[in-house]
């Protein structure tokens, strides 16, 4: 039963890091590196020189890119390939266990849709709602996995909450903080969208003046950042004063929670006032995936310590 | 102890994946900012455009050109070669120093009125999308032997590629104009030009 619980941790890790690579080859632009699916210019390891590339495809070759995309490709399979094998260890470990076996087996139908909505993006040339989707099929499938995770270790660990007692308001906040996070990355990658649009018909404007171009929807997202920071200090608070013995996992992800928050506005103002630079941005979507990921281990514990 | 030697732990790993993104980040910045190689120049030609003046070589100077060969009652390709070049006009509208040349290989057919009216069908308003025409010999030559592209069978049999032309008269690449991922690398192309010839 261990097994599980190790094996998910290593595949959630693998899936962020995954996130974080996707991230990369949207920051390079290199998303079109391979411009067919599921193989790059016709091969399944990509063309290391002009002459190796199909005739039809020589105009869109460029050696980086398409190794960059190739990268994300295999950390795709190979993560793919991890939650299957969750997936199985749930299914011969915890088969009765429904709040293991939903979100885990979630998660494996979600990695196929995730893996087929890849190929749509290659045939779409990266259209913007897709990319969106993208993103977001992803982030859904972590939080599947976080949860699943979670449940076989309170399983194996029946005293973890047992002490501990929580608020019922607790659980609003949580739940208003994840909603909010989510809407954040959705607004976070329209903005995105609309500055590579902007800038595809601008193409001689420099970046903070099209990201002030964008008006409304960047002040929407400051607004919503800092009504987080209130959220995730108002949590920290109920834990630390209103809760009766507050796990460590629950006060530590609560404090890494209220300190990624602050590090995420300094990053995005860091976007506006001095350049869109593609390493902040990069963390900037990487770092709120983790926060959606905090969000999801307190609401467990939560629900773990009402069980009990 | 345990606990700061994770914090320790997570904070290595985030700075080695940010070492190792800012390394990719650079070599794929590189890899955008070079330009297309010089294919050859395009040779000296004279052509009428579709409201009557003289189109040569000159006109290709000191602009950035996409250029492609197409007849007017094609009804193969070309549509859609058409709509991708009518989608670039439309973007490129602020930017005076782009201009899109379509030249027909049915001189026959698309005489000055016929381009006239194509144009006006595709929302042409000002001169920065030009089509230009001539007697067949000299748009065979032109295709052929100006622009490397085959043109045994014309007009059905032309060539569906754009051509991106920079600023001196020189082909830099071609491009499949039915094709919207190639054409999504002509326009990051054109974007590199247009900022070098900003600079």
């Amino acid at each position: 039963m261990k097994y599980f619980f190790r094996f998910s941790v290593f595949t959630i890790l693998m899936t962020y890091l995954l996130i974080f690579v996707g991230g990369l080859v949207r920051v390079s632009d290199a998303g079109m590196g391979c411009p067919d699916w599921p193989k790059c210019f016709d091969r399944w390891i990509p063309p290391t020189s002009l002459d190796q590339v199909p005739l039809e495809f020589q105009d869109q070759f460029n050696v980086v890119l398409a190794w960059i995309e190739y990268c994300n490709r295999l950390f795709g399979a190979v993560t793919g390939l991890m939650i299957t094998i969750t997936c199985y260890l749930a299914i011969r470990y915890y088969r009765k266990e429904i709040k293991i076996m939903v979100p885990v087996i979630g998660a494996f139908i979600l990695t196929i849709i995730e893996g087929w909505l890849g190929g749509v993006l290659v045939d779409t040339v990266l259209n913007p709602f897709t990319i969106t989707l993208h993103l977001l099929l992803a982030l859904l499938i972590v939080v599947l996995l976080i949860y699943a995770s979670l449940q076989s270790y309170y399983l194996y660990h029946k005293s973890a909450e047992v002490e501990s007692d929580y608020p019922n308001s607790l659980k609003w906040f949580i739940y208003a903080t994840g909603l909010i996070v989510l809407i954040e990355i959705i607004i976070g990658t329209e903005i995105r969208g609309g500055l590579e649009m902007i800038r595809n018909q601008n193409p001689l404007v420099n970046g903070i003046f099209l990201l002030r171009m964008l008006g409304p929807f960047k002040y929407m997202h400051t607004i919503l950042g800092i009504f987080l920071v209130g959220l995730a200090y108002f949590i920290r608070k109920i834990l630390i004063i209103e809760s009766l013995n507050p796990s460590r996992l629950i006060i530590g992800s609560a404090q890494a929670m209220l300190g990624m928050i602050i590090v995420q506005i300094i990053l995005g103002e860091s976007l506006v006032f001095f350049d869109v630079k593609p390493l902040i941005q990069l963390y900037h979507m990487w770092i709120a995936s983790l926060i959606l990921g905090l969000c999801v281990i307190q609401y467990t514990a939560w629900e773990t310590s009402r069980l009990n | 102890m345990k606990k700061i030697h994770t914090v320790y732990i997570a904070g290595l790993f985030i700075l080695i994946l940010g070492i190792g993104a800012t390394w990719v980040i650079k070599k794929a910045d590189q890899a955008h900012q070079t330009p297309p190689p010089i294919i050859k120049s395009v040779p000296d030609f004279q052509f009428k455009t579709h409201d009557g003046y003289t189109f040569t070589m000159e006109n290709l100077r000191n602009k950035i050109t996409v250029l492609d060969f197409m007849f007017t009652s094609c009804t193969g390709p070309c549509p859609i070669m058409a709509s991708n070049m009518s989608r670039l006009y439309e973007q490129y509208r602020s930017i005076p120093d782009v201009q899109f040349v379509s030249v027909t290989v049915d001189p026959d057919t698309d005489t000055e009125d016929v381009l006239a009216a194509y144009a006006d069908a595709n929302g042409v308003n000002d001169d920065r999308w030009i089509f230009i025409r001539s007697d067949i010999k000299s748009v065979k030559e032109l295709s052929r032997d100006g622009f490397m592209l085959f043109s045994d069978d014309l007009p059905a049999g032309h060539s569906v590629k754009f051509v991106l032309i920079d600023d001196k008269g020189r082909i830099r690449q071609y491009y499949d104009g039915t094709d919207k991922a190639s054409i999504a690398i002509l326009q990051a192309h054109l974007n590199l030009f247009l900022k070098n010839l900003d600079s």
